[in-house]
């Protein structure tokens, strides 16, 4: 049997709200487990009870009922919070410090010390992409680069869980790319990963398993393919078909009792990936122009 | 995606229960914080301060010069040092959380007494450093008028009787290491005040709302025997008044206690074993209201 990283079990959270006895359930009830090695994702509308469900998993907030342990640990427990890395939703670091040392800061945090942290410090840099930036105060830092930074910062004492809010909230999509690529080199090195996020495509590409989270309760959870697979249905995509084939297609489901074309047509790419693909079109030929250029 | 099996990660290594280094890591990025903030640009507003006071003086002889020079400089000092630690204080906390930076902080193997610890180490830090520089400060301008005015005095001619009581009046008016613990002074009271500060931005929603309470308590504590005197004057004595006070009296610290720097600096004698007494006064009052600020923001939820 594996170990949860993270478990969950009848977590409620009411708030007060007001003077009185007005509150809002912000979670109700709700029981879940994130499997050693896997990648979670927890997803729902804003409002939903994501973000309170990991502010308890990560102990900055009681549970009113129930329960929440990370690898055994109750989530109150400090030795938890060691073997979890969190990159919260718009992460605010401390302007005044570069990137080298805020990752120094919260490796210092976790009792890292000297050539070992130098080290770390370099390896993560060299992870997010931002050895260039090191030396520079995060005041000055953009969106994507703050959330590169806040990425390293959840990994420096190479915790067993890496908890993400909506990682790339405000990101444009070739940063959210690379995010993405970062997450599932992740899962590839052994990590678990929780994440919360309501941007489902960005869910659907790096997550094992999935839970749907909506008014504070669960309402779907499980493996990605079961949940997204339409049962009776089959997809094929041909190349460089001719209409005479197509038309044999047709004659043959035709011919089938009970067997339909629900669709036909060319599939389509995602305007995500065409942005993606004119990006990179672009700075490729941006370097070949440059190389042309030195070579002149 | 791969549905090959991946080998989970190791368990990290245990966490100490208290930590030393991780209070000091929190209290030198508060340091690095308040330096970068340009807090120390203060310094030379006072340099000048000594240099304007120091070189225009209405002053009608050498020793009320000198009188005036110190207590300028070292009401500088003390104004600095408590209002420092009120307004510094109020901004970290409630910044830290507004901004969130705490929750990647308490995310961390880090102790919320541990954060708060930290955040006033930080303080203090910066607060000593800057009072050990204005001190420094402060020393070589009034030995530098001092020494000025015994060699006008010598210059100057006259009976030796006169110029060696004019000297020992300037000396009197001038130097003394003794002037070391009216820093301290403002640097124990800086710690206090510091302290209540951190309680109140525990449960303050706002860093205005925590500078001004902070205020106030600093005020009525420099009024602190005469509003315990009024209010048993003007009630009936009675054991609930006893109580409220009591409570009044452990709440608002005694900042009146701190006031002894006042004597020193107007040439009064050191009474010996004071400067114990005070630093463990200020031991206690930081102990207590850290106590207060943990069971404050143990349980606070961000």
């Amino acid at each position: 049997m594996s170990e949860h990283a993270v478990e969950v079990n009848n977590l409620t959270k009411v708030f007060r709200t007001g003077i009185g006895n007005q509150y809002v359930v912000a979670v109700d009830n709700l029981s879940f487990r994130v499997e050693a090695g896997e990648v979670y994702g927890l997803i729902g509308p804003n409002g939903s009870g994501k973000s309170t469900t990991m502010k308890v998993v990560l102990g900055l907030m009681a549970a009113s009922k129930g329960e929440a342990k990370v690898f055994g640990l109750d989530s109150g427990d400090i030795r938890a919070r060691n073997e979890i890395g969190f990159l919260p939703e718009n992460p605010y670091f401390y302007k005044h410090l570069t990137g080298a040392e805020t990752l120094k800061f919260y490796g210092k945090l976790c009792g890292i010390r000297g050539k070992k942290l130098k080290a770390r410090v370099e390896e993560l840099l060299e992870i997010v992409g931002l050895e260039d930036a090191a030396k520079r105060r995060l005041g000055g830092y953009s969106k994507g680069m703050l959330q590169r930074i806040g990425l390293a910062q959840s990994l420096v004492q190479n915790p067993r869980l890496v908890i993400l809010d909506e990682p790339t909230a405000g990101v444009d999509p070739v940063g959210s790319r690379e995010i993405r690529d970062l997450i599932l080199r992740l899962k590839e090195e052994g990590y678990t990963v929780f994440l919360c996020s309501h941007l489902l495509e960005q869910v659907q590409e790096v997550c094992d398993r999935i839970g749907i989270i909506f008014e504070g309760r669960m309402r779907r959870e499980g493996k990605l393919e079961e949940l997204i697979k339409i049962e009776k249905q089959t997809a094929m995509t041909l190349e460089n078909a001719s209409p005479e084939l197509l038309a044999k297609i047709e004659d043959l489901v035709a011919s089938e009792e009970g067997a339909s074309i629900v669709e036909t047509g060319h599939p389509r790419t995602t305007l995500e990936r065409l942005f993606i693909q004119i990006a990179e079109r672009r700075s490729k030929e941006k370097a070949s122009a440059e190389k042309k250029e030195e070579a002149s | 995606m791969s549905d090959e099996a991946i080998t989970p990660r190791a368990p990290g290594k245990k966490v100490p229960i208290f930590s030393v280094t991780r209070v000091w890591t929190i209290a030198m990025s508060t340091v690095t914080q308040l330096v970068r903030m340009k807090t120390f640009y203060f310094l030379l507003a006072f340099a000048l301060l000594l240099l304007v006071v120091g070189n225009v003086s209405f002053a009608s002889s050498p020793a009320q010069a000198l009188s005036t020079l110190k207590k300028v400089s070292f009401g500088a000092i003390d104004l600095f040092a408590w209002l420092f630690a009120i307004v510094a204080t109020a901004l970290l906390i409630p910044r830290d959380i507004e901004d969130r930076t705490l929750y990647t902080i308490l995310s961390k193997p880090v102790r919320r007494g541990e954060y708060l610890l930290g955040k006033l180490a930080g303080v203090l830090v910066v607060i000593g450093v800057s009072l050990a520089v204005m001190f420094v400060i402060c020393s070589i301008m009034i030995i530098w008028k001092q020494v000025g005015y015994m060699a006008d005095e010598q210059a100057g001619g006259g009976r030796k009787e006169d110029i060696a009581a004019s000297l020992a009046l300037i000396a009197k008016n001038g130097f003394r290491i003794e002037l070391a613990a009216a820093a301290y002074a403002s640097f124990l009271k800086a710690a206090v005040v510091a302290a209540v500060t951190i309680l109140l931005s525990t449960f303050a929603s706002s860093s205005l709302f925590t500078i001004i309470i902070s205020i106030l308590v600093f005020l009525v504590g420099h009024a602190h025997s005469m509003a315990t005197d009024y209010w048993l004057r003007e009630t009936d004595n009675s054991m609930a008044v006893q109580m409220l006070l009591k409570v009044f009296k452990i709440v608002i610290p005694n900042f009146q206690l701190f006031s002894f720097s006042e004597g020193i600096v107007a040439g009064a004698a050191l009474a010996p074993g004071v400067l114990w007494q005070m630093t463990w006064l200020t031991a206690g009052y930081l102990v207590v209201f850290l106590f207060i600020s943990l069971i404050a923001f143990v349980d606070k939820e961000f």
